[in-house]
């Protein structure tokens, strides 16, 4: 089945939008769910949320930023070119309840997988204080959608170029000050993910968190996206990404979120294993190595 | 005696015969007429006709395997068509590409039904594709056994995973017949303190990135993936000796450590003297009992015991146990655990009533292969939970059968 990139946009900083069409997956995605997308053949899979979809078109949105190898050539891909792989929806969907006034927060580029969420529990019948924040003004992006979506929306940059100065927590401190919270969801790093439930532990107030661990095969056959959740091991592709709050060990999932970081231990590799830039000596040896075996 | 001991019941004499009389392309035929993948059979079939050879009372066994992949790799012509008996043409869905599920779909397509098979990975082949490593099947061979199974008729569907692209339900009506051929691809995790450190991989995930990275080197070649110096493979089953050897080709220094002993471990003998000769240090009677943290949060070593066998209550039964204080730590930066896997029975996610037994492997009635839903029907892995590929390709065709029936009412 063609994967068609039908529209592309660049909505921040290094942020591009792309619609692809996939009829099968638009028809049934829910809010929280993801796709696990490989740009060409004998790509890296990597997992991106589904920020909206069209029905009638039978497309579905994808927003990411240009960080590494997967997202660059993705960002590189032209309107009507084919994209090699998407399966989905992964993941179980949000649990969207009716709660009363929910506080949605999220951060950088994670404003693109709260977007959903903010809609699904605007249907369900919510009220919704949006909280997102940014490192500069360049850098934010969404935010009409996020002010449609949202009953009320606080902004803070952390450069003070827009709106508030300051980190997103801070603001949420305030709202958890003035209102009756009934549940709080968080997407973001995990230092922030981590502070926001130390604050709505304080007030016992409902907290539901959406984890990035890095994933591989996305449907429970690898093991790599691993967390720690209420004192047991659980593939996040399978039962999460979205998990209470409070059962989870962010300090073991800072430890995975860390492992992936190559030079954060092998700084020191020989050459052939820092990945991005392979330069002819790498393939040679790889080559030799595949010749050897 | 070995065509008893196959699985898929190959003529084992008749081919062998046909090689020695130096017709190459009539002992391919003769295997094919009852194993669809022969080429990878040839290479890494656990060969249980080997153990029942004859000669091997008076000597060594005749090297079936060797002698089928000869047969496959040198005799293999263009596959053709056999003449179809249709019934209708009826509609049966196959869920996963392994080599189960693909043996299922050869059969039933030649009994002439319309099959489609749903894969969810971006291409076919099962745990043959992202599990077994490029030195063990190549890619190239598999690719062409799987256009040969196209050939009859059957269409594949990648990117397709059934309980989220679609539910099994929705599958189920829009087909006569349904097989579950989704293997038991998930690992086991292992209790052991540390294994969210980074450096820590299991099996799967190892093999994985390095045969999807491999697999066009050319373009990229690398895995994804921090690697250390020496690495440590927990484990003494295949997917163990596979890591190992990836590792041994990606110029690391590997220890294989498991709580056996080495004439105990579930391989080949004959992988196991490779992995020997490709110089793989073999720790056996070890028991890992923690992964050693560094400032990073990488791995710093590996604390293991040793073990021994013990007769611990004087009964005479002798049981591996452990030596006290006899703790030593193993000096490595990367620990791969290969301990096991488990059936992949998600397909029945939201799919209540498809009944799935404690262990995660599919219910089925006796005798056959039918499972709780009517018309559903399941093979390979994903109902033994774990066994050769042998055996996974018979379980496919005697499951090829049982769809035959009941389709034929
Ligand atoms: C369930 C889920 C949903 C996601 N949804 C989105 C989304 O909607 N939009 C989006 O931009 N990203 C999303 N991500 C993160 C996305 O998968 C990573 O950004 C992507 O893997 C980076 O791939 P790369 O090859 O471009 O970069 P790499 O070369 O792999 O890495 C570049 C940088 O990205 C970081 N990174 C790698 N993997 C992850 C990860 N899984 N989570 C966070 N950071 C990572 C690395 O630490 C590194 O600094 C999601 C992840 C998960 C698990
Ligand atoms: C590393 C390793 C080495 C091995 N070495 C040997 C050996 O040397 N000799 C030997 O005899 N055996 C070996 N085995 C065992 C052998 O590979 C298995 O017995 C065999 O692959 C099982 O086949 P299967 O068809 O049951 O399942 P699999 O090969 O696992 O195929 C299942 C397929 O179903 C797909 N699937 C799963 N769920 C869904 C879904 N919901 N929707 C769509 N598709 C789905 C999966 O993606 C997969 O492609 C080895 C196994 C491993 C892991
Ligand atoms: S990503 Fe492979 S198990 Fe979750």
């Amino acid at each position: 089945m063609p994967f068609k990139i039908i529209n592309k946009l660049v909505l921040a900083d290094q942020v591009k939008r792309i619609d692809i069409i996939a009829p099968n997956i638009a028809r049934r995605i829910n809010p929280g769910q993801f796709v696990s997308v490989a740009p060409e053949e004998d790509d890296e899979h990597i997992p991106l949320t589904v920020t909206a979809y069209d029905l009638i078109k039978g497309s579905i949105m994808l927003i990411f930023p240009e960080v590494g190898h997967t997202t660059k050539k993705l960002g590189a891909m032209h309107i009507h070119e084919e994209i090699y792989s998407v399966l989905g929806p992964l993941g179980r969907s949000a649990r969207i309840g009716k709660e009363g006034l929910v506080v949605c927060i999220a951060t950088g580029i994670r404003i693109a997988q709260i977007l959903p969420i903010c809609r699904a529990f605007r249907d369900k019948g919510n009220r919704i204080i949006g909280v997102i924040g940014a490192k500069t003004k360049r850098s934010l992006m969404l935010e009409p959608q996020m002010r449609l979506a949202c009953d009320k929306l606080y902004i803070a940059t952390n450069d003070g170029s827009y709106e508030r100065r300051g980190q997103a927590t801070d603001i949420l401190g305030e709202v958890l000050e003035k209102n009756r919270i009934d549940c709080v969801y968080a997407i973001g790093s995990v230092e922030m993910m981590r502070a926001v439930c130390a604050m709505t532990g304080q007030k016992n107030i409902k907290t539901l968190v959406k984890l990035n661990p890095v994933m591989t095969d996305c449907m429970g056959m690898c093991g790599s996206c691993r967390v720690k959740v209420g004192g047991k091991m659980v593939l996040a592709c399978i039962e999460g990404p979205e998990f209470n709050g409070f059962d989870v060990d962010f300090d073991d999932l800072e430890i995975r979120m860390n492992a992936y970081e190559e030079n954060a231990q092998w700084g020191n590799l020989p050459s052939e294993h820092k990945t991005g830039n392979g330069g002819p000596k790498t393939l040679t040896k790889f080559l030799s190595g595949i010749l050897k075996g | 005696m070995c065509v008893r001991a196959c699985p898929l019941e190959i003529n084992i004499p008749g081919f062998i015969r046909s090689l020695r009389e130096g017709r190459v392309s009539d002992a391919y035929a003769i295997i094919r007429e009852k194993s669809c993948l022969p080429s990878i059979c040839g290479r890494i079939c656990s060969a249980p006709c080997e153990v029942a050879c004859v000669l091997n009372e008076e000597a060594a066994p005749i090297g079936i395997r060797a002698l089928e992949r000869y047969a496959a790799d040198f005799g293999k012509g263009k596959l053709a068509k056999k003449q179809r008996l249709l019934y209708g043409g009826k509609k049966v869905a196959v869920i996963g590409s392994g080599p189960a599920g693909l043996s299922a779909a050869a059969d039933l397509a030649q009994r002439g039904y319309q099959v489609t098979v749903y894969e969810a990975f971006d291409k076919p082949g099962g745990i043959l594709r992202y599990g077994i490593p490029e030195f063990r099947v190549p890619k190239k061979t598999l690719d062409h056994e799987i256009d040969q199974i196209k050939a009859l008729g059957v269409t594949i569907e990648t990117n397709f995973l059934i309980g989220h692209t679609a539910t099994l339900e929705e599958i189920r009506q829009k087909f006569s017949a349904v097989l579950l051929a989704t293997g038991a691809g998930i690992p086991k995790f292992m209790d052991l303190p540390g294994t969210s450190l980074g450096g820590v991989y299991y099996g799967e995930e190892f093999l994985m990135r390095v045969n999807r990275a491999k697999s066009t080197f050319f373009s990229r070649g690398v895995p994804k993936l921090p690697l250390g110096q020496k690495i440590a493979v927990i484990g003494s089953g295949n997917t163990a000796l596979d890591c190992a050897r990836t590792g041994v080709r990606l110029g690391r220094q590997v220890t294989l450590i498991f709580r056996r002993l080495e004439e105990d471990m579930y391989v080949a003998e004959e992988e196991r003297q490779y992995a020997k000769e490709e110089g793989i240090q073999f720790a056996s009677l070890v028991k890992p009992v923690e992964i050693l943290p560094d400032s990073n949060n990488f791995v710093r070593g590996l604390k293991c015991v040793r073990m021994d066998f013990a007769d611990r209550d004087g009964s005479g039964n002798w049981e591996v146990a452990e030596l006290p204080d006899s703790e030593f730590n193993l000096d490595v930066d990367t620990v791969v655990i290969a301990v096991g896997h488990n059936p992949n029975s998600l397909v029945g996610e939201g799919t209540p009533s498809l009944k799935i037994n404690d262990d995660g492997t599919m219910q089925v009635r006796d005798n056959d292969s039918m499972t709780s839903i009517p018309g559903v029907f399941s093979a390979g892995n994903v109902r033994t939970n774990a066994g050769p590929v042998v055996e996974a390709m018979a379980s496919g065709k005697k499951a090829a059968e049982d769809i035959d029936r009941y389709l034929r009412g």
